[in-house]
């Protein structure tokens, strides 16, 4: 891709390198990634909290209209991920999509995004994949 | 009040011979030429793909200069996928004010100049570039997320959800303005290639290329073809993960209530929704109250919204899935076309005597809604 740039991605790090989120002192909810308020109750007075690194699957697809820069992963296993306090849309990872399944539950895991072939900048960030049982 | 007294729409397809200002002015001659208006006092241009492919910024004054409109007023919007309706609310509220007795709005976007990788990439930054879009979410992914969860939750299998882009096909072969006009089974929907599976190929819209435009103004005079009596909006969460109940388009929901309890919203005999994807079209559908929750993908397949079925008819032009979806145009598309079946002069799959309609946009899964409520003038 050619729209990443090292200052955007510098910013985000603290929220792309761990699960941070916002929560709100008013109404008590979180949200990722922090915003500027609540976008629930519209407070200002937000502090950070970090999220559980394990969730399940409340849904998923698999992705095949990647960009082309992606094209070397393609299909990409998509998932809306409930962490319980709050969810989030995240790639899923290290699983074949036919055994993706349902409720399944999943963990953080550290991984590259996307390389850009412009500026050459490698961008990271959390992604999921299954918690291996026993 | 504010009426629409021209329109003028060119066939969405591949226009490989024709740029983004020319669509533009051919869509713009056929609505002024209809509506005999002299002169116009403001061009308002929908366009989303435009800044990003052409590329091209303050793209408004660049159309208005190619067409010869030598210093009119100009303005861009733009609203994503919504850019067409949030024009035409732009182009009723200068009118309303008083600042324009007469706007021409017209709406553009070309999605088959590039590959389609490159479309894909770009119609991604439709979502939430913080969150959503940081992944590689592709043309459907978030979709394919709701129509997963809405399988599951409401038990609903894939193949009663074929049902409608089945019907938007039927729909879209009278519309000489569609990009589809070829019937399709529900079977063909499943066989078809995925895109973000659960969704296929067939539960998408085409890249084709468009304009439309519409000529609105404050006095009605012989010239009116219908009324826009009000458009309403709301924005909704980045993401459909932040959303407590994302198989409800909260944005739209709210757009919607807007709507009834300003104006007296009645006899709806025709909508025109934004399906971008199959289950975009569903959800809108038990938004809207036209179907209850979890019921409006059988009441599809058994044929309601359909003419002669149930409800009103929704999507005679063939929706977004065989219509086609030139992004910021849609919107304008979609009002033209509710116009016209209010004036029974639809040339496509008409619904005769119609009284009112509903036009209904929103981006990605309800960042932002927009719906307009037109009433005929006969
Ligand atoms: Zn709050």
């Amino acid at each position: 891709m050619d729209w990443w740039s090292p200052a955007r991605v510098w910013r985000s790090r603290v929220y792309r390198y761990r699960l941070i989120a916002g929560r709100c002192k008013s109404c008590g909810r979180a949200h990722y990634p922090p915003a500027n308020a609540c976008p629930y109750c519209g407070s200002r007075g937000l502090d950070n909290v970090e999220l559980p690194r394990v969730g399940r699957i409340l849904s998923y697809s698999i992705v095949y209209t990647t960009p082309f820069e992606d094209k070397d992963k393609s299909p990409v296993i998509l998932g809306l991920i409930d962490l319980g306090v709050t969810r989030l849309v995240a790639e899923i990872v290290d699983v074949k999509p036919e055994d993706v399944k349902m409720g399944d539950r999943v963990e953080a895991v550290f991984r590259r995004i996307s390389v850009d072939g412009g500026t050459g900048l490698i961008v990271y960030g959390i992604k999921f994949r299954p918690v291996r049982m026993g | 009040m504010v009426y629409i007294t021209g329109v003028g729409l060119v066939n969405v397809d591949r226009h490989y011979d024709k740029s983004v200002r020319k669509l533009a002015f051919e869509a713009s001659v056929a609505a002024l030429d209809s509506s005999m208006a002299e002169s116009i006092d403001f061009i308002v241009v929908a366009s989303s793909l435009s800044y990003l492919q052409e590329p091209q910024l303050d793209l408004a004054s660049y159309i208005a200069s190619s067409m010869g409109l030598r210093g009119v007023r100009s303005i861009a919007v733009e609203s994503g996928e919504a850019s067409g309706l949030a024009a035409v609310m732009t182009a009723k509220s200068l009118v309303d004010s008083g600042l324009a007795s007469r706007v021409l709005v017209v709406g553009v976007d070309k999605l088959s100049d590039h590959p389609s990788w490159r479309v894909y990439r770009n119609l991604s930054m439709l979502y939430d570039s913080e969150s959503d879009a940081f992944y590689s979410i592709g043309l459907g992914g978030v979709a394919g997320l709701l129509m997963r969860l809405y399988m599951d939750v409401y038990k609903v299998d894939r193949q009663t959800l074929a049902y409608w882009p089945a019907l938007m096909h039927s729909n879209a072969k009278a519309n000489p303005y569609a990009m589809l006009r070829f019937a399709i089974t529900p079977e063909k929907v499943l066989e078809a290639p995925p895109v973000a599976e659960p969704l296929t190929l067939l539960d998408t819209f085409p890249l084709g290329d468009g304009a439309a435009a519409i000529v609105v103004e404050g006095r009605a005079g012989g010239g009116a073809i219908a009324e826009i009596v009000a458009v309403e909006s709301s924005t909704g969460f980045q993401s459909i993960a932040l959303s407590d109940d994302p198989l409800k388009i909260e944005s739209l929901e709210t757009a919607y209530r807007r709507l009834v309890e300003r104006v007296d919203v009645k006899d709806v005999d025709v909508v025109e929704l934004h399906d971008s994807f199959t289950i975009t079209g569903i959800l809108e559908l038990e938004t809207l109250r036209l179907a209850e929750r979890g019921k409006a993908a059988e009441a599809v397949a058994q044929g309601n919204f359909s003419i002669g079925g149930e409800g009103p008819v929704v999507n005679p032009s063939g929706g977004l899935k065989a219509r086609g979806h030139p992004i910021g145009a849609t919107g304008v598309y979609q009002v033209a076309e509710i116009a016209l079946q209010l004036s029974g002069e639809f040339p496509g799959l008409r619904v005769e005597g119609a009284r009112g309609g509903l036009a209904v946009a929103v981006n990605a899964m309800g960042s932002s809604s927009y719906v307009a409520y037109l009433k005929a003038v006969r």
